[in-house]
This record gives structure tokens, sequence and C-alpha cells, in this order.
């Protein structure tokens, strides 16, 4: 399965991404945790001590075709060897990698994002599952940064900035290349609260994760929740997400 | 003065920036709130409502529509792009994604 998280800076994309991850992976799937937000995050939520584990420069090589520069992987190097190469091993087997951190004002993101780019269309789609963590807000997800993704989540919380967001999304995923797009409300109430988030945004509910203040807890602890409160609300609402994916990729 | 409000996505970046900018306006000073970020939802926090946030054409948008053969300056364009929000603060947006464009950030 191939999945994106999209939503609102704050709506919780990392928290429920990285839990998702390692709830797939410990099912005995291979997963890339995919981390294209410049913002740390889901190296918390996975439980990985290390923040930056992207591609080093030396892994992308430049070449010019009809007088344009391009990039490609190293010789010999393919989408699984950089994987398994370059990515953290995280709890429960997941394969942690990321797409570089802004280290500096002018630091230069191209090289970066074009071998992510590579590694991503040359993993084998039967064998690996893909959950990415994508930046907040509308910055173009469904196009370039997660093309890589058959369902996108768009994470929305019911307050009039997360749903506007998600439908600025939703908008943009129809006129992009049409992936499915289906809405995670999160931090709900009461089922009121769900049911809000489907008729505001327009988007099928694939679920809703409750407001859980152990989730804040793990936060400040800097632990992924899963290792906090494993049998707490989040992570008993990301199972259930899981679940559903699962069933419905398997009916496809 | 000019400020700028940076800070993770959830933070209360747009909180904050709505608060400086009515308490700044209430205080006498003559406000203009400017949304930069591509995914705007300042006008929700400064009281102006989601309608009119989800309806609030952006100053690049105008610029790209050829509008600034017809503003003179870039005060003219936040007059006649924004939008009189709650105290007199003035907002504008500078810019949002409307349609997908690949290799934009």
């Amino acid at each position: 399965m191939r999945v994106a998280f999209v939503g609102k800076g704050g709506a919780g994309k990392s928290s429920l991404a990285g839990t998702f991850a390692r709830v797939l992976a410990a099912t005995g799937r291979r997963v890339v945790a995919l981390d294209s937000d410049p913002m740390p995050g889901m190296a918390f939520s996975l439980g990985v001590a290390q923040i930056d584990a992207g591609l080093p420069d030396d892994a992308v090589e430049e070449f010019e075709e009809t007088g344009r520069r391009r990039y490609r992987l190293r010789e010999g190097l393919t989408g699984t060897g950089a994987i398994e190469r370059y990515a953290v091993r995280g709890p429960d087997g997941v394969h942690f990698f990321q797409l570089g951190k802004a280290r500096g004002a002018r630091w230069d993101n191209t090289r970066q994002h074009f071998g992510f780019q590579r590694v991503l269309d040359d993993l084998p789609g039967e064998d690996w599952s893909v959950v990415g963590d994508l930046p907040g807000g509308t910055r173009q997800p469904f196009l370039t940064w997660g093309r890589y993704a058959e369902t996108f989540l768009v994470v929305a919380e019911p307050t009039p900035a997360s749903l506007l967001t998600a439908r600025r999304l939703a908008r943009l995923a129809v006129t992009g290349s049409a992936p499915r797009v289906v809405v995670v409300a999160n931090k709900v109430r009461t089922p009121r609260d769900a049911e809000e988030v489907a008729e505001r945004t327009g988007l099928l509910l694939l679920g809703a994760v409750p407001f859980d203040p152990a989730l804040d807890e793990a936060d400040r602890l800097g632990r992924a929740v899963l290792d906090h409160d494993p049998t707490g609300p989040t992570v008993t609402a990301v199972r259930s997400l899981v679940a559903a994916l699962s069933t419905e990729t398997r009916a496809r | 003065m000019k400020i700028a409000v940076v800070g993770k996505g959830g933070s209360g970046k747009t909180t904050t920036s709505a608060v400086l900018a009515r308490t700044l306006a209430r205080s006498g000073y003559a406000t203009l709130a400017l949304d930069c970020d591509s995914n705007p939802n300042l006008g929700i926090s400064l009281g102006i409502g989601e309608e009119a946030t989800e309806r609030l054409i952006s100053v690049r948008d105008a610029v790209d529509a050829g509008e600034e053969e017809h503003a003179s300056s870039a005060e003219d364009l936040v007059a006649r792009f924004g939008i009189e929000g709650p105290d007199g603060v003035r907002l504008a947006v500078v810019s949002a994604i409307q349609n997908p464009e690949p290799g934009c950030p």
C-alpha cells in the first residue's frame, strides 16, 4: 500500500503517519516511512533517534539530457539498495527515510529531491509499502512530493482553518493526477465532530481519531505515542485506519 | 514596525499574528496583516470569517492577471485586493496555491 498524509500544519499528520507506518510494519510488511516535511516530526512519532536519514549527495549523479540538467541514482544503486543502505531501521522493522532538512539559508535541495524521487520510482510495487508524511499546507503534494501515493489521507481537525485547508487539498487533488483522497478526522471530541469533518470537506471519512491527552504527553516527552500509550485511543484508532485501508487494498 | 512570525506547523503562528495585528491596530497603528502562507488562513484568526477568507483573492494572482498595469503602487494593490478586518486591520494574501503545477515547492 502507498499512502501519504497531508493536511494543515498541526493537524496531526506526523503523529498519525509514524504510528501508521509502525503498525503496518508490525504486520510483517516491508515499510518505508517517508518523511518529506522539512520540519522534524515523523522521527519522533516513529521513535527513531536520528532525525536526518536522507540520501548522501554522492548517491545521486548529475547528467545532461537534451541540454537539460537531470539527476539519477549512482550507477549500480537501486531503489531497494538505497533504502537498505541509507534508511534508518526503526522499531517494528520500519525503514525511516528522509528528504533532507534545510541545513542553512541557501541550502539546495534539488539533488536530494530528485534522488528521492528516483528511489521511489524504483521500489518494487508489491514488495514495499510506503507511508509518507508530507509538508503542512497545500504545497503541491499531488504532483511532486507525494506522487508515489495511491491514497492520500487528509488529516483534518474540526476547526475552520483545518477544514478550509482540507477543502483546498481536495480541490488540488481533483485537478491533479486524480489519486484517491480520503479524510481522517483528528482530535474529535464527539461523533458529531467526525460527521462535520466529512460534510465540510466533501471527502469520504476513512476514520476518526479521538482527542487524546496522551498524545500531547508523548509529544512533550519526545516519545512515540505507540511506545508511550500502546493501547490508548490514538493507537487504537490508527490500527483501525490500517485495517480499513488493508482490506480495501486487498479487495482492489 | 515590520514583524514576521515564523515557526513549526501548528505551533501558533497564525493565531499569534492575528492577535498582534489586532492589538497594534487597537493601539492606533495603521496595521497591514500580510498572509504569506501558501495555505492562507489568517483571515479566520483575524475574525473575518471562513467564507471571506476562502474568497480572498491573492495579490500575486492579481498581479499575474495583469492588474499591476492598473494598480499604481503596492499600496494600491493592497487597498484593492485586501479586505478590511476587525479593529481596522487591513488583510492581504500574498500568494495562494490554486492549481496543481509540477515543480512548485
